[in-house]
């Protein structure tokens, strides 16, 4: 090929090149290439490994990473899967895009490996059984189902992936008005019940008082708020409720798993039915509480684009009072160039529903993601690449990912001492991780999301109402699951 | 060209004012983007919005160097090598096809061929695709033939998206031209070459520069098939932008203002260059007389 | 510079007469042919290939993310997309969308092609603030124009919450939502109008309006008989390449309302993406991209016979 003596003599003429710094060149046994997303916790992946990895077989191994921009990652990966490009040896993925790149014959299938060598069953043991169940299982298991085989790995079960970022969502607060005398009287006053301050306080918290909060701050231009007069208005609450991807269904299911309904159950298909289920009573019920929340919050809610991006920056900008965001969203809001509120925020679990015990039920949609193998590498570079994930799946690897504004899956280390320590709403994230569920993992799971987003969206921006709405999802997933052989 | 054209009436600076006024409202939304160059996350976010704040250069800086998730030290972000890819393929492809469209418009124009304007709709028509169609099979292609990632291969690939364009537009200044002259010159002795060279080509250059301007125009922003079709080291601006939509906090608007801002340098410069050949160039081409 | 690569070029022509196969080759019956052929060539590799293909796969039910051998299965796709009530929802959207956006083009463009149309001094500079706007990316155009509408955070908002007392939500109406995607096209791409039609006027030979005043015409008869027919084709061309692309308007609409509220701004070239690249259908995005393509012939070519006819009858 020509092209790279082009390049060079190019390069070498222009003055643009100056700034670039040559990629170090190994003679390297092994290269694991992978795509990755481009943010904090991949790029600490890379960074760590280059610092601290050698392979336990003697390889020379380079992780060359292909860091792609996050809002193109899926059109670059599927391209890539696709095409038969086989450009990757590792990928990082969304849970949902397990199916379709599993029946695409492109993502690796773990279980036997996993079975024989100790070191990966140890592992997967000490990862938590809700990250097991939705990044690394499919056909898709419950935890429940994965729970009740008693053993892992579970026989008759597929495993595919690992942690890469578990995330889960929590509440971010303000602890300088949710902690002001003068506002917790008038709320304790007000609603006869205390204004959460402390994390103790949010872990009582359920849906009830979420609006309470949000009423309760709602405040106009010249109003007072912690004893400030506003210059501009003020909102109580957010959470996600934008038409892209996947941000409303997140948080509407969690309204949904609460209240006792469900989605469609592809872990008990083909017997689970869409209609009936998806539209149910107690999903329109809790569809409806989801969005008689969504007058509390800043206007943008009226437009169907509050995504998890809008109310972490309207958070940031000291516009809100508490938000329902991912942890993997923290890191930005202590830094004081980012966010107006570094120093005034807090974390707690995301509020529940009340069940008739007193108890609170906080399930919720996972989100993070998973990264998996693919298909066709030799054994050599498939057994540098578990060397890969054990490296990474180390004790030591993980704390250090934590400490880096990571997230780590394995038990043993959530419940290390310093854990929670680390940052600051790691206590949160560990309790909300048991609440965990996921979304279906179909090959047509992104055909069923978009329907099901669009939907969602009219409701949000008041064109129907929470039942029309569900029963169109209904529909449309009874017709597409009956097609597909998912129902009978 | 010898030939200067003559504006409708002259005007006055009192015009220069009124113009620059409607102008700049106009640029308002450019203007503002560039402003957001020059401030921090919290300023661009600020409510009321802010015109005077204390700029920083932090943006910019960020362009071209990150800092290190474990060490805290700075990295180059490869930014460098993006604009010096976008420049080069840009240039190269749009230069490419005003060549080889040149040629063809010219043929068109002097050698008609039976059915020819079935033959230029065909070309035209390559450009109504919608793009998302062809990406499978050129995907595909470009692995198969090694053009993946490469330079060459997004390289013809835009010359190809700019060829209906040139062929189109550049044949409309050939219909132009006198062909009684060229007759002349041939019985003078004048060779093929000699003509197109001689009298054709220097007949339409404003025409010619305002094809390429137009061209950069429609290729410098391409995002999809960059995204798709270049690899590490051939990634253009506007797919290493994206980074800036969404990650750990959504939009940058900050440092996607810096690479706006510094994007828009090249190609503002060149279209301010060639202005005069764009207005004339346009003109001379498609109006009948 | 734009021109000088060309005269690197050698030219095909030579006056010569060889032998073989390079003498049949350069035969100047054939030069038309030859001079042609670069372009074709490209073209065919780069563009004519791949659809094809992607026409051959439109009559499989082949889908991207399956392991499954595609099927031949004739029209089916066509019939599916045909009777989608879904995908005439989209053509409708389009339709209002591309409707909307290009007649705004043409009045912004044409007004602002008058503004340029006197010579001024420093005129050059001034354009070039007019002439920006269709440099960005369409990524960073839409970007900033969400933020501009935005309700809280965004420059219009605050500006329109100063004077109205309701909160400004512009995309949270389908209609908000259609006309916050048309201003930020139309803003975008006038520019692109008001060149060619600034282009026409500049060229009107100052002696005819010269003429006209003499005559004591009216201004609306100078523009009529003088102006009008000098940026007639140029403003033709115009609407001609702007309904090509923005037939095709992608990014901007997935950037500010990724289609909503609900679908009421989803494009076909969004729905397009959709079925292409988040349900891997393959097969019946292919055959959707050729009606598609088919509808922007149609209407191309009765366009330009409509232009056609109309020049004939004035000829």
């Amino acid at each position: 090929m020509k092209t790279p003596n082009l390049k060079r003599t190019l390069m070498g003429a222009t003055i643009l090149a100056a700034g670039l710094n040559a990629a170090p060149s190994f003679s390297a046994d092994i290269t694991i290439t992978m795509a990755a997303p481009d943010w904090p916790p991949t790029r600490f992946m890379k960074e760590h490994f280059d610092q601290t990895y050698t392979s336990p077989d003697g390889h020379t191994t380079t992780l060359d990473m292909d860091f792609i921009p996050w809002p193109s990652f899926y059109e670059r990966v599927a391209a890539s899967l696709t095409s038969g490009e086989q450009k990757y040896q590792m990928i990082v993925t969304d849970s949902q895009w397990l199916g379709a790149f599993v029946e695409g014959g492109y993502y690796l299938n773990l279980t036997d490996r996993i079975n024989e060598d100790p070191e990966l069953t140890a592992i997967m043991q000490d990862l938590h059984p809700a990250l097991v169940s939705a990044y690394s299982t499919y056909p898709h298991r419950t935890r429940a189902q994965l729970e009740e085989a008693g053993v892992v790995p579970a026989p008759g079960v597929n495993y595919y992936g690992f942690p890469q970022f578990p995330d889960t969502y929590v509440t971010f607060y303000r602890e300088d008005i949710f902690c002001h005398e003068g506002e917790m009287a008038a709320f304790q006053e007000k609603y006869g019940t205390n204004l959460p301050c402390t994390y103790e306080d949010w872990q009582d918290t359920d849906w009830e008082k979420w609006g309470q909060i949000g009423e309760f701050f709602l405040r106009e231009a010249g109003d007072e708020l912690a004893g400030e007069t506003l210059s501009e208005p003020f909102y109580g609450i957010a959470y996600q409720a934008g038409k892209g991807y996947d941000f409303s269904t997140m948080q509407i299911n969690a309204f949904i798993w609460q209240n006792g309904g469900d989605i469609w159950d592809e872990s008990k298909a083909p017997e689970a039915q869409a209609e009936g289920v998806v539209n149910s009573d107690a999903a329109v019920e809790a569809f409806d509480q989801y969005l008689s929340f969504l007058q509390y919050m800043p206007p943008v809610a009226k437009t169907g684009q509050m995504d998890i991006f809008v109310e972490q920056d309207l958070y940031m900008q000291g516009k809100v009072g508490a938000i329902i965001d991912w942890v993997g969203l923290g890191e930005p809001v202590l830094d004081p160039n980012a966010s107006t509120v570094h120093d005034k925020s807090a974390f707690g679990p995301a509020p529940g529903t009340r069940k008739d015990d007193g108890s609170i039920d906080r399930t919720g949609n996972i989100g993070g993601q998973p990264f998996v193998l693919t298909t066709w590498n030799s054994d050599e570079v498939v057994n540098e690449a578990l060397n890969v994930v054990k490296w990474w799946l180390h004790p030591d690897t993980q704390i250090e990912a934590v400490k880096n504004g990571g997230q780590s899956g394995l038990m043993s280390v959530m419940a290390s001492p310093e854990y929670n320590d680390l940052r600051p709403w790691n206590r949160a994230h560990v309790e909300m991780i048991d609440w965990q569920k996921d979304v279906w993992h179909i090959p047509e799971f992104f055909e069923m999301l978009t329907q099901q987003q669009e939907e969602f969206d009219k409701a949000i921006t008041g064109q129907i109402g929470a039942k029309e709405a569900l029963d169109a999802v209904a529909e449309f997933q009874q017709e597409l699951l009956e097609d597909i052989g998912m129902i009978e | 060209m010898a030939r200067k054209h003559r504006e409708i009436g002259k005007a006055g600076w009192g015009y220069t004012a009124v113009a620059s006024v409607i102008g700049f409202i106009y640029f308002f939304p450019v203007f503002w983007i560039i402003l957001t160059a020059f401030k921090t996350r919290t300023d661009a976010l600020a409510v009321p919005p802010k015109l005077i704040f204390t700029p920083t250069f932090d943006n910019f800086v960020s362009v071209f160097y990150r800092a290190s998730i474990t060490t805290g030290t700075s990295q180059a972000t490869d930014m460098g090598l993006y604009f010096f890819n976008s420049i080069f393929i840009a240039f190269t492809s749009v230069g490419l096809a005003l060549i080889v469209g040149t040629l063809a418009a010219y043929a068109f124009s002097r050698y008609p061929l039976r059915g020819n304007d079935t033959y230029l709709f065909i070309i035209l028509t390559t450009r109504m695709m919608p793009p998302i169609v062809v990406i499978i099979p050129i995907f595909l292609m470009f692995r198969l033939s090694g053009l993946a990632g490469s330079y060459w291969g997004i390289i013809f690939l835009y010359t190809a998206f700019n060829i209906p364009f040139s062929v189109w537009l550049v044949k409309s200044f050939f219909d132009e031209l006198n062909p009684e002259i060229e007759d002349a010159a041939r019985m003078d002795g004048a060779t093929e070459r000699r003509v197109f060279f001689g009298f054709c080509i220097p007949q339409i250059l404003a025409g010619l520069s305002a094809t390429f301007v137009f061209g950069l125009i429609l290729t410098w922003n391409e995002f999809l098939f960059a995204l798709l079709l270049t690899g590490v080291e051939t990634r253009t601006v506007p797919v290493a932008m994206a980074r800036t939509l969404g990650g750990e906090v959504g939009v940058d608007y900050g440092l996607l203002a810096a690479i706006v801002t510094l994007f828009l340098i090249p190609i503002f410069f060149v279209t301010f260059l060639l202005q005069n050949q764009l207005l004339r160039g346009v003109t001379f081409g498609t109006v009948k007389k | 510079m734009a021109v000088l690569p060309t005269e690197k070029h050698t030219s095909p022509a030579t006056p010569h007469t060889r032998g073989g196969f390079g003498g049949w080759l350069l035969d100047p019956k054939r030069r038309g042919a030859l001079l042609v052929t670069p372009a074709i060539a490209i073209l065919f590799v780069m563009n004519i290939f791949p659809l094809m293909w992607s026409f051959g796969l439109s009559f499989f039910n082949y889908k991207a993310s399956s392991q499954r051998v595609p099927r031949f299965q004739g029209l089916e796709n066509y019939q599916d997309v045909l009777t989608d009530d879904k995908v005439w929802e989209r053509f409708q959207t389009t339709a209002i969308i591309v409707g909307s956006s290009v007649i705004l083009q043409l009045i912004v463009g044409f007004l602002l092609a008058l503004l340029f149309a006197k010579a001024f001094p420093m005129r050059r500079i001034v354009l070039m603030l007019v002439l920006t706007p269709m440099m960005l990316s369409f990524v960073s155009v839409g970007v900033f124009f969400k933020l501009f509408y935005e309700p809280t955070f965004g420059v219009v908002s605050y500006v329109l919450n100063k004077i109205s007392s309701e909160p400004f939500v512009m995309l949270g109406s389908p209609e908000g939502a259609i006309a916050g995607i048309v201003i930020a096209d139309a803003w975008m791409w006038s520019p692109f109008v008001m060149l060619l039609v600034l282009a026409g006027l500049v060229s009107v030979p100052k002696y005819l309006y010269e003429a006209a005043e003499i005559d004591r015409a009216s201004k609306w008869r100078t523009f009529r008989t003088i102006t009008f027919p000098y940026i007639k084709s140029l403003l033709l061309l115009a609407v001609l390449f702007r309904t090509i692309e923005t037939f095709k308007l992608f990014d901007i609409v997935y950037i500010i309302t990724e289609g909503g509220p609900g679908s009421s701004t989803e494009t076909i070239a969004v729905y397009l993406y959709r079925t292409a690249f988040q349900f891997f259908k393959t097969s019946q995005s292919s055959a959707l991209a050729y009606i598609v393509l088919f509808i922007v012939i149609v209407l191309t070519n009765l366009y330009l016979y409509a232009v056609n006819r109309r020049a004939a009858e004035v000829d």
